[in-house]
This record gives structure tokens, C-alpha cells and sequence, in this order.
């Protein structure tokens, strides 16, 4: 009786085992490293070699290139968030009817997803080309896109947006296709116009699709990385300068794990109270 | 409340995801450190030279980073070698993606026993590879087979001589080059090719209005062209000598004027809307130039293949010497490019080999092959006998500029060592761009330079004495 009892109660924990050490390895441990690392200054090779205490938190809090590559994070964030779901939602909603091609169009929306940031990047970088680039030619202008700090940051956000709309098209379709048919003839039958159907039945049924795709979206628009290596290098000046590529500078370029990993907890803490925030927003204004 | 504590496990797990998945390859970096330190104090023995070595079936791995075309020609050298040496000695060839990548991964490499025999790494991370004591100095090699060091250009080993030691073999060097258009300058009635910044702004106009060029000079933003617009002036870059008598505590520039000068030269072209800011790094400005935008650009040599290719025969192409910033400089330029590394693994044999191998690249048929693939120097000038050479130059004339610009430079010009010089060179880009995009002045551009690495080079000697 009582050994049953104990297996009873040991069980659970061996079914969670295997799941929690890959956590404890891959997560757990890199997560409090960081969190360590970021409490000293390292030498050449990366070892912890001085403690600092919060010194490279002071340092980041007093540095104006850290609060500029926060100010450009956020802006960037706002762009490619705003943007990719607006394309992901108007191109779900206009592949949401059946129409000769239409997979022809679903294809293409949806191809985004499947293209890897860095060598759509290599491509945008060959099409912005002042000289030799397509956009200009076709524009007819002469503009320095990604060497101009007006236009660097919104092209590499733009270029993200879309790669990130693909996904964003698929979630929606998703969801689009699990809202009841019914209640939209019921709508017409009571004279509803197509707006009135938009607004009033399309998004109130979407909307925990909506939520978790915004969820994601940030935590992506966070961590692009590929996009600002390839085309710009954080720059021109300190531009594009977004905080993951100015902690894979400070780390794998200037050898300074202590400031990187610094950066690395501070926008853990972003991060994590804007996840926060959403969730408390979702008891507001998602409806299941 | 339930709901709550969910929602706050699965916003954690979701940042925790992000937090790690930036620091898991910090620790690849960090344990390599710790165990590491048994091979810097055994680095310093010298290896036996045993004169009995058996080099019977010793195979050794090589790192390199060059890819395209430059690749092909290291991968036909490397077979060549298998297949033609006597010894029985086997080299792999790896392919490690940029220089910066290379040394990064030869960081974390060091563990136990090390990923290469030879690395391939650039001329910037020279400082950092003589401080770590990993490697075994090529001059030991060098005397102990009593091999005839004078065979290299003089001015291409001083830069890898620090205290009278060859540390390192070069392989692939560079220096930097004016290109210019010459049929714009035909057409602008301008027969002598401007030799210093003040120059190119005087031909300016001429070309832009005579000659029709979009651009005069797409200058790429570059910390290289920085550097050697120091050199010219003959002043330091950094203290110590240049960081050669010792590890450099500073930087130069910002005191000798150097920089400051440099800075309101290049300045006065972009204001005056000569040399647009067309981006940053090396190949920047080639694309505007070889398109016919501009008129002149600033290269490397060994763009020297690629600017032809691309060109293909729309225009003719001509080098000059890379440009002074006033007309009385009188400093030569450095060089640039890479240069191979024996690593010590304490095995003899392989020693053996690495040096048997390094010897057939710096071969003067390896070097005139090399020079011909590539647009790189070559090293020993002994190549310049090579018929391969020697057709090469008849057909690429262009190409003797940049052997004549290395042989009027002295081994007085063999540029800075400085340990964090990667980041330096990111920095002095970063802040040449601000200056240009911003409007602001060359004195806070070079301040703001002076103030980050040098804090960057006390950090650096403070945790790594």
C-alpha cells in the first residue's frame, strides 16, 4: 500500500523528466549562465575574469548607444508588427473566397514563410541598390536606400514584415475558415453589410487567433537577426542598430560576453513584461 | 488565479526561449577558455626538431577563409599538393567562412586537441593571435630549416614581424588601389590622375560636368582606408609604436592630427558632393564604379579580378596609387589580406608537414598560380620569374600598380597591431558615417573614435594580462 502510494506519487515527476532535462540544458542552464556571465567582465576568450556586480547594467543604463538601440527596437517592432499582420489579415480575408487560381494567390502569400531571412536579405540587398537595383530603376530615383539613415531602418522592417506575413496568412486563414458560415448568412438575411460583417463578426471571431499571432509576432520582431546582419550591419551610424544584432556585436565581434549578456537579460525583462501586459489585455478583448 | 499563473509560466517560458537562445553559444566560448590554459603554457617549449621525424601518411587540417573563385584556387593548390608531395603528407582544406568567422570559431576550436594545424587569419586579428600563445612563431620553423626568409617581400613581412620574429607566413596580400574610369577622364580632358584627396576635388567638377560621370569617387565608408590614409601621413595609429614594440594603449590618431586631417579631407568630398556616401565596407563603392557611375572608386588588389570581370570590357579601367590625403605626404600604404598560422599541437610530425605544406604555398610557382586566380600579391618575389606571372601581367598591365605602390612603400608603413582592432575598425566606419550623414565635424568624429577604443584597449589589458 504504501510503496503504490509512492510510485503514485513519484510517476508524474518521471513522465516530466526527459521534457524537463532538455530544458534544464538548453534553456534552464544557458538562462542563469547569462544571468551570471552578465555580473562580470570577461577576458578575450570569453571567461568571467572581474566581477562587476551590476556594472555592466550601469554602464548599458548610461550608454546612448544602448537606449538608441532600444528606441530603434521599439520602432522597429511597431513597423514589422503592425505591418505583417495588417498583410497577413487583408491577404487571409481576400483568399477566404473560392475563385478560380485562388491557390495560385494562397501560394504566394504564404510563400514569405518559407524563404530564410538572410537570403531574402542577399536579394533585397542586390534590389536596393542605389546604382545597379531595380527599386530605382523602376522608381526612377536615386536614393541610397539601406546607406541612408531615413530609409534604413523602414526598409529592413519592411522587408521583415513581409517575410513575416506568410505565417501571419496562414494563422489567419485558420482561423478564418473556423468562424461558422451560418452567421454570416444570418447577417445578410438581417441586412448587414459587408463592413458591418468585417467589423462586427470577422474580427470578434478571430480575435484569439489575432491575440496569440500578436504574441508571436513581437517575440519575432524581437529577436530579427538575419535580416539587419545581411543588409546593413546595424548601420548606417547606429541606425538599424536593433539590441540582438548589438548583442551578437558585443559578444562574437568585441568578445565582451559580460555587456552582451547584460543586454540579453534586460531585454528578457522587455520582453517578458510585454508578454505580461498581453495577457492581461486578452481577458479584455479576445473572445473564445 | 489559476489562468494567471498559466499566462505568467508561458510568458516566461516564451523570453526564457529568446534569453538562451542568445547565450548557448556563449558557452562554447567559455568552456573552450578554461581548458585551454594547459595549452599556453606548454605553447612556449620549443618543439624538437627531430631530424629523423617520420612524415610517412601525417595528415593535417587547414582552415581558410576563402570563398568564390579565391577558393577554387586554394582547393587546386591543395590537391595539387596531395597528390605531388613526396612525404606522404595529407592536407584537408576546411573552409571556415569569414575572416571574422574563422578566428571566432578557432576561439571556441581550442579545445584539447585543436580543430587545425594551419589557420588562414587576417591581418587585424594578428595582435590577438601572437597574445594568445597558441601558435608556433613561423620563424621557428623558418630557422630551423634554415629556409631563406629574404625569398619574401621585404614590406609584406614587416607587417607580420613584431620584435624580429615572423610570426606569421603571409599568404594572401593585398593593398589598396585607386581605380579609375578611364574613359571619363578622357572625355574630361584630364591626363594626370589626381594622387591625393585635394587632388581628386580640383578634377571634380571637370569630371562631372566634361566627363559626364554620375559620381566622381565612390568612396566606400572602410576603417582599411582609414587606416592607410594614416599610414600615409606616416603618423601611428597607436602608441607603442604602432602596438609593435608592445601592446598599444591607445590610440594615435586622435593626438598626431592624423586622423583629424584624413577626416576634414574626406569630408570636403562628401560635402561638396564628389564622393557620396555610397555604404560601408570594402566593396561599397565597387558596384557604382564598375556599373560606370563613378569615376574612381578605392579597392583592394584583389578586387582587381572581380572590377574587370564586371566591367567586361564597357570601359577601360585603370589603377593608380592609392590616393594621399594632402599633397605632402609622404608615407606608403600597408598591406592588407591574410597570412597562415601554425598552431602548436605538440606532434612534430605534423609540425613537419605544416611547414612542408606552408613552404609549397609560398613556392614561387604556388605564388605566380595564386596571384593569377586571385589578384593577390605574390609573396615571394621570385613569382615574378613565373611565366604564369608574366602572362598575367601582360594581359592585367593594371595589376603593376599595386606592385610598384608596394615597392616605393617602406617597411616603415607596415601599419598598427592592435588587439581589438576588429572592433576598432567598426568604430572609426561608424563614426565616418555619423560625421557624413550628420553633418557633424571631423574633430568630434575623431574624438568619439579616440574615446571608444581606447576604453575598449584598457578594458581589453585589464582582463587580459
Amino acid at each position: 500500500m504504501n510503496y503504490k502510494l509512492v510510485t503514485r506519487k513519484l510517476s508524474p515527476y518521471g513522465y516530466i523528466a526527459p521534457a524537463m532535462a532538455i530544458f534544464a540544458i538548453f534553456l534552464f542552464f544557458p538562462f542563469f549562465k547569462t544571468i551570471y556571465l552578465s555580473l562580470f567582465k570577461t577576458n578575450k576568450m570569453g571567461q568571467a575574469k572581474l566581477f562587476v556586480g551590476a556594472g555592466n547594467y550601469s554602464e548599458l543604463l548610461s550608454s546612448a548607444s544602448f537606449f538608441n538601440s532600444l528606441f530603434v527596437t521599439v520602432v522597429f517592432v511597431l513597423i514589422v508588427v503592425s505591418v505583417s499582420m495588417l498583410l497577413g489579415l487583408i491577404t487571409a480575408v481576400l483568399c477566404n473566397q473560392s475563385f478560380p487560381g485562388i491557390r495560385i494567390f494562397s501560394t504566394a502569400y504564404a510563400l514569405p514563410m518559407a524563404i530564410a531571412s538572410s537570403s531574402a536579405a542577399m536579394i533585397f540587398k542586390i534590389m536596393l541598390h542605389p546604382a545597379i537595383g531595380i527599386v530605382n530603376k523602376i522608381l526612377g530615383l536615386h536614393i541610397n536606400w539601406i546607406s541612408d539613415p531615413r530609409y534604413a531602418l523602414i526598409c529592413v522592417a519592411l522587408l521583415t514584415a513581409w517575410l513575416n506575413s506568410g505565417i501571419n496568412f496562414l494563422y489567419f486563414s485558420a482561423g478564418l475558415s473556423n468562424i461558422d458560415e451560418v452567421i454570416y448568412e444570418r447577417a445578410s438575411v438581417d441586412g448587414a453589410n459587408s463592413f458591418q460583417k468585417f467589423f462586427r463578426l470577422t474580427l470578434p471571431g478571430l480575435s484569439p487567433i489575432l491575440f496569440y499571432t500578436l504574441v508571436v509576432n513581437i517575440i519575432q520582431a524581437f529577436q530579427s537577426f538575419g535580416q539587419v546582419k545581411v543588409l546593413t550591419m546595424g548601420g548606417p551610424g547606429e541606425s538599424t542598430n536593433l539590441i540582438v544584432y548589438s548583442i551578437y556585436r558585443d559578444a562574437f565581434f568585441n568578445y565582451r560576453f559580460g555587456s552582451a549578456a547584460a543586454q540579453s537579460v534586460i531585454l528578457f525583462v522587455i520582453i517578458m513584461v510585454l508578454t505580461l501586459c498581453m495577457f492581461r489585455l486578452e481577458k479584455k478583448g479576445v473572445h473564445y | 488565479m489559476r489562468k494567471r499563473a498559466i499566462s505568467f509560466c508561458m510568458a516566461a517560458i516564451m523570453a526564457a526561449g529568446l534569453l538562451s537562445g542568445c547565450s548557448s553559444q556563449t558557452e562554447s566560448g567559455n568552456t573552450a577558455v578554461s581548458e585551454t590554459k594547459e595549452e599556453v603554457t606548454t605553447s612556449a617549449a620549443p618543439v624538437a626538431a627531430e631530424t629523423s621525424g617520420n612524415t610517412q601518411k601525417t595528415s593535417i587540417t587547414f582552415w581558410h577563409s576563402m570563398g568564390g573563385v579565391n577558393g577554387k584556387a586554394i582547393d587546386a593548390l591543395v590537391e595539387k599538393f596531395n597528390k605531388e608531395n613526396t612525404s606522404g603528407i595529407t592536407v584537408e582544406a576546411q573552409y571556415q567562412g569569414s575572416y571574422d568567422d574563422a578566428i571566432n570559431k578557432l576561439k571556441s576550436a581550442q579545445i584539447g586537441n585543436m580543430g587545425a594545424d594551419l589557420v588562414q587569419i587576417y591581418d587585424i586579428g594578428t595582435r590577438f593571435m601572437i597574445d594568445s600563445g597558441w601558435v608556433v612563431p613561423m620563424q621557428q620553423l623558418i630557422d630551423e630549416d634554415k629556409w631563406d626568409l629574404s625569398q619574401v617581400e621585404p614590406n609584406i613581412a614587416a607587417y607580420y614581424t613584431v620584435n624580429g620574429t615572423l610570426y606569421s607566413m603571409p599568404f594572401n596580400s593585398s593593398t589598396p588601389i585607386l581605380y579609375y574610369n578611364k574613359d571619363i577622364f578622357k572625355k574630361a580632358g584630364i591626363k594626370e590622375v589626381p594622387d591625393s584627396l585635394p587632388g581628386i576635388e580640383r578634377v571634380g567638377d571637370d569630371l562631372l560636368k566634361k566627363g559626364g560621370a554620375g559620381e566622381v569617387i565612390s568612396l566606400g565608408i572602410y576603417g582599411w582606408f582609414f587606416e592607410q590614409f594614416t599610414c600615409k601621413q606616416q603618423a601611428n595609429y597607436a602608441d607603442s609604436g604602432n602596438g609593435r614594440e608592445a601592446a598599444a594603449t591607445a590610440v594615435d590618431f586622435d593626438k598626431n592630427g592624423a586622423g583629424v586631417k584624413t577626416l576634414t579631407a574626406w569630408k570636403e568630398l562628401s560635402t561638396k558632393g564628389y564622393a557620396p556616401n555610397v555604404g560601408r565596407g570594402g566593396d561599397a563603392g565597387l558596384a557604382d564604379f564598375s556599373s560606370g557611375k563613378s569615376a574612381m572608386t578605392l579597392g583592394s588588389t584583389a578586387s582587381l579580378k572581380q572590377i574587370l570581370n564586371d566591367v567586361n570590357g564597357k570601359f577601360e579601367v585603370g589603377t593608380a596609387y592609392f590616393p594621399k590625403v594632402s599633397d605632402e605626404d609622404k608615407g606608403g600604404v600597408s598591406i592588407g589580406g591574410g597570412s597562415l598560422w601554425a598552431l602548436n599541437n605538440n606532434d612534430a610530425n605534423k609540425q613537419k608537414a605544416v611547414w612542408e605544406f606552408v613552404k609549397f604555398l609560398v613556392s614561387p610557382e604556388s605564388q605566380a598560380y595564386w596571384n593569377s586566380q586571385t589578384g593577390y600579391f605574390p609573396i615571394t618575389t621570385a613569382a615574378h620569374n613565373e611565366p604564369v606571372f608574366k602572362d598575367n601581367i601582360a594581359k592585367f598591365p593594371q595589376f603593376q600598380t599595386a606592385i610598384d605602390q608596394l615597392h616605393d612603400s617602406t617597411p616603415q608603413s607596415a601599419g598598427a597591431l592592435l588587439s581589438v582592432f576588429p572592433e576598432a575598425r567598426q568604430t572609426v566606419e561608424t563614426e565616418i558615417e555619423n560625421m557624413i550623414n550628420n553633418n557633424g565635424t571631423p574633430e568630434d568624429a575623431v574624438k568619439k573614435m579616440a574615446d571608444s577604443i581606447n576604453k575598449s584597449i584598457a578594458d581589453y589589458n585589464l582582463l587580459n594580462k
